[in-house]
């Protein structure tokens, strides 16, 4: 809680932040630390509600109110301890997590809310300073195998769970290095790599194996898999784009995001494969097609390698900058967010729609060609748009990065050769409640089973579907749950 | 009448209510809620970020209620309310109230731990006959045309309208409440919160009175009782002065007996009590302002007193100070016992300085002069010595109060 009158007294601050002209030189971190006395006066303000929406708020069930007051008394330990108890991976959360704490905190109501994720921050990296995150070796292993196919944060997640229940866990990662989109999908600016080197070293420690370079599918046999262990997670992810299927689809020059930052990352921890074709932004007029979270990320990709413009298209309406009576007070507003890429300079226009991509005679792309909607509400309060006779324009460009969205994971390869179900979207069909695909020692977790979600949001799956399987392999368990139904009436 | 409240939001829970029985019903919570109330339960700390629980201004600021909300909330629980009862058959709530022949438990519940539970008791439905309804048919007569108080305001009459002494006798019984309290009423609808000067009026009583002897009375009265009296006595008390004594020609030993009930000077907050004897439990819970002399008390004495004094000229009970934030007793501890039963949590124990000593000295020379207490003579002969056996008892909220207050008075000098 902190000071009883701390929210009367102390406004909300976050961070400093590198100046935009410097940190378009380099893909570090650019948030820079509090000080002592400026966190100690954050983590005052909350107020430790008696009923605490922030808990609802974190599809986690943080306990925050908690750990806020622990940072106010500096007890680190006792502040590391409540976090981890929910949250396997705070320094990922803390660094990226759009914060539906921050958007459900009480004080948001008429105020600006706790900044409840840079406190998170703070907690796991002061706790790694002073040596609190220390490996979870279990005392007694049960025998049991457990093989996860995705190494992003729900297979870790549910890979930490499980192995401190005793369990013999696996992790198959197709790429190079464990991470999933983790490490090759969000930028280096967001969240710099050795982040997850560290992590992923105390998990090794902890008896965790990590094989890399493995693709279930491919290089591993599912009957391989189906025959050595005796459950199954499948946690590898919605990675199949939303394409954007207009004429001139063909032309060199058109990439999904996904292929363009992955590159980069791998390009930054010198990985890269230089025989291969490179996606660059540099000197281009580039357009990111999608107003989401990635087009962000390409957004500010783009400018650290030079562009020469970025402009970002969006389908649908300027969102408003505030709360309005469809997003109320808990729940997630859905308004106008100007992300530190945005800062670092893009033009972004809303509204607009991709009709074709013109080529520039040899083969390459030259422009689009856009049209301008409008939206209207149509009967059962569902949108739909029509497009604005005349309202055409060709824009210069020879990069567009297709940020639209994913649809389900891929079908093929691991998919398939198991022969699970899906579901009418297209992702492994599974309950939320059991995470159980219909062949009974696969299970399925993060965006694999509830489509393309957040962090966040992975887990906190993982960690259900941890529970889960310990349960079905061992008849009962003990790992934690954040809906403890204790009453069930 | 029967009034149910309890997390009361909609006109279901009203109808539950009313064919349970229920004629009146408190909403309370979810009227709040419609003014803007979260929650926080953070009413008592005086930081309500919605601006509900305060009379800070600057909390005041973010408060977004409306009053034509909450009549609007109460207009459509009454609209709601009709449609059931429509559904019912009902045509008047008075028609509804008892009927709980048109409540059914539920079948479907598996949960263990309401499984078993047999509502069986609380469905039962009394039998109604030729003279009891199952709703308020009729005004209950509680009896106030007939107490003594009528008899005092009679006999007050020439201090009321002339300021006269007044000097009067009666007899009284256990049957006789709230004694003093209706005079009392008329004497603030004419004189206000001054009432009258000390000792206009002069009531002296003999028997056991009935609870609540001079609840509530003001200045100008004086109560005086030969005999013994039940619970509250000088529960509210407000200006009055009350003595007690047991009958003169009683044998036993007055400070080593019970005379007066528990719970007295409730919420006192003006005024003066000498009891000849000793009191029952939580002698002076809350009280904010009187000054009594009493010669020994049960448990819980001075519970969560918050200003006054009380002089114990005897024994008391366990947990003595329990919650006392304000006021001061001065407890005669000739066995030194008293350090075991008090309870330190609020309040230091201390020796008496010179200006208690004005005090105390003050109290028993009113006390001897009404109740001619041995006790009373017997310190106040041989103070110089006797006030090495009195405990000060000191609540720290209250030294800093006086502090500070000090330190204003200074300031302003």
């Amino acid at each position: 809680m902190g000071k009883p009158t701390g929210f009367l007294e102390f406004s909300r601050e976050l961070p400093t932040k590198r100046p935009v002209q410097e940190r378009l030189h380099d893909y570090k971190e650019f948030i820079e630390k509090y000080t002592p006395h400026k966190l100690n006066q954050q983590a005052a303000r909350c107020m430790d509600c008696g009923v605490p929406f922030c808990h609802s708020g974190c599809p986690l069930g943080n306990v925050i109110p908690e750990f806020n007051d622990a940072v106010y008394r500096q007890s680190w330990k006792e502040a590391y301890d409540i976090l981890n108890s929910t949250n396997n991976f705070p320094e990922f959360t803390g660094r990226i997590c759009p914060a539906p704490c921050e958007s459900a905190c009480v004080l948001g109501i008429n105020q600006p809310a706790i900044t409840i994720e840079e406190i998170e921050k703070h907690i796991i990296e002061i706790a790694f300073e002073k040596g609190f995150v220390k490996p979870v070796k279990p005392n007694v292993r049960t025998g049991k195998k457990v093989a996860i196919v995705g190494s992003g944060p729900a297979g870790l997640a549910a890979a930490a769970q499980l192995n401190s229940a005793g369990h013999s866990v696996t992790v198959f990662e197709r790429d190079d290095a464990p991470g999933g989109l983790l490490r090759y999908g969000i930028p280096d600016f967001k969240l710099e790599k050795w982040v997850i080197d560290r992590r992923i070293a105390l998990m090794e420690e902890e008896g965790i194996v990590f094989t890399s370079n493995s693709e279930v599918g491919v290089d591993v046999s599912v009957n391989d898999l189906l025959r050595q262990f005796h459950a199954i997670l499948l946690t590898g992810g919605s990675t199949i784009p939303r394409d954007l299927l207009v004429p001139g689809r063909e032309l060199k020059g058109i990439h999904f995001a996904m292929d363009f930052l992955k590159q980069q990352n791998k390009r930054v921890s010198g990985r890269w494969d230089k025989s291969s074709d490179p996606i660059l932004a540099t000197d281009k007029n580039v357009v990111v097609i999608g107003g989401g979270d990635t087009g962000s990320d390409c957004v500010g990709t783009s400018n650290r390698q030079g562009a020469k413009s970025v402009t970002q298209f969006e389908l649908l309406p300027k969102p408003p900058e505030n709360r309005t009576q469809m997003m109320p007070w808990p729940t997630y507003p859905m308004v106008l967010k100007i992300s530190s890429s945005h800062e670092e300079g893009v033009e972004r226009q809303w509204a607009v729609a991709t009709k074709e991509f013109l080529g520039d005679g040899n083969g390459n792309l030259r422009a689009l060609r856009i049209i301008e909607l409008e939206w209207k509400m149509g009967e059962g309060s569902r949108a739909h748009f029509s497009e604005i006779a005349g309202s055409e324009k060709e824009i210069p460009c020879e990069r567009a990065l297709l940020a639209m969205g994913f649809l389900h994971p891929e079908h093929t390869g691991l998919i398939g050769d198991l022969a699970v179900e899906l579901d009418d979207r297209g992702n492994v069909r599974a309950s939320e409640k059991s995470y159980q695909t219909n062949i009974q020692k696969i299970f399925t977790a993060g965006d694999m089973r509830r489509g393309q979600s957040l962090v966040v949001w992975a887990i906190s799956e993982g960690r259900e579907c941890a529970r889960k399987v310990d349960e079905f392999l061992m008849g009962y368990s003990l790992l934690e749950t954040r809906d403890d139904n204790l009453i069930a009436i | 009448m029967l009034q149910a409240d309890g997390q009361m939001k909609t006109a279901r829970d009203i109808a539950i209510a009313t064919l349970l029985g229920a004629e009146e019903w408190g909403i309370a919570t979810a009227a709040l809620i419609v003014e803007g109330c979260i929650m926080m339960r953070k009413c008592h700390m005086n930081t309500c970020p919605v601006g509900v629980a305060t009379q800070d201004p600057e909390l005041r600021k973010r408060f977004t209620g409306n009053a034509d909300h909450v009549v609007n909330f109460f207009r459509l629980i009454t609209q709601e309310l009709r449609e059931i009862m429509a559904e019912l058959g009902f045509r008047t709530v008075s028609e509804m109230v008892g009927q709980v022949d048109y409540l059914e438990t539920r079948d479907d519940i598996t949960h263990w731990k309401y499984k078993n539970v047999d509502l069986g008791p609380v469905l039962y439905k009394e039998p109604t006959s030729m003279y009891t309804g199952l709703y308020n048919m009729e005004t209950q007569d509680h009896g106030l045309d007939n107490i003594l108080d009528w008899k005092l305001l009679e006999a007050a009459k020439p201090a009321l309208e002339q300021g006269e002494h007044v000097k009067a006798e009666f007899p009284i019984r256990n049957t006789d409440r709230t004694t003093g309290t209706l005079l009392s009423n008329e004497i603030s609808k004419k004189f206000k919160a001054l009432g009258l000067p000390n000792d206009t009026l002069h009531f002296k009583f003999t028997g056991t009175a009935g609870q609540s002897f001079g609840a509530f009375n003001a200045r100008g009265i004086t109560l005086e009782l030969e005999g013994d009296a039940n619970d509250y006595f000088g529960k509210g008390l407000s200006g009055a002065r009350l003595i007690a004594y047991p009958p003169k020609e009683s044998i036993f030993v007055p400070e080593e007996n019970i005379i007066i009930g528990n719970t007295s000077f409730y919420g006192a907050t003006e005024g003066e009590a000498y009891i000849r004897g000793k009191a029952g439990e939580r002698f002076c819970v809350r009280n904010s302002g009187a000054k009594v002399v009493v010669e020994g008390v049960g448990d819980h004495g001075c519970e969560y007193m918050t200003g006054g004094l009380a002089v114990v000229l005897g024994g008391t009970g366990r947990n003595f100070a329990a919650g006392m934030s304000g006021g001061i007793a001065y407890v005669y501890d000739v066995k030194g016992q008293f350090d075991a039963n008090c309870n330190k949590e609020m309040v230091d124990l201390e020796v008496l300085t010179d200006e208690d000593l004005v005090v105390l000295r003050g109290m028993l020379t009113n006390h001897y002069e009404y109740t001619k207490s041995n006790v009373a003579r017997f310190v106040l002969d041989d103070l110089e010595n006797q006030a090495r056996n009195f405990v000060k008892v000191f609540p720290r909220d209250y030294r800093k109060a006086l502090e500070l207050n000090k330190s204003k008075v200074a300031v302003k000098k």
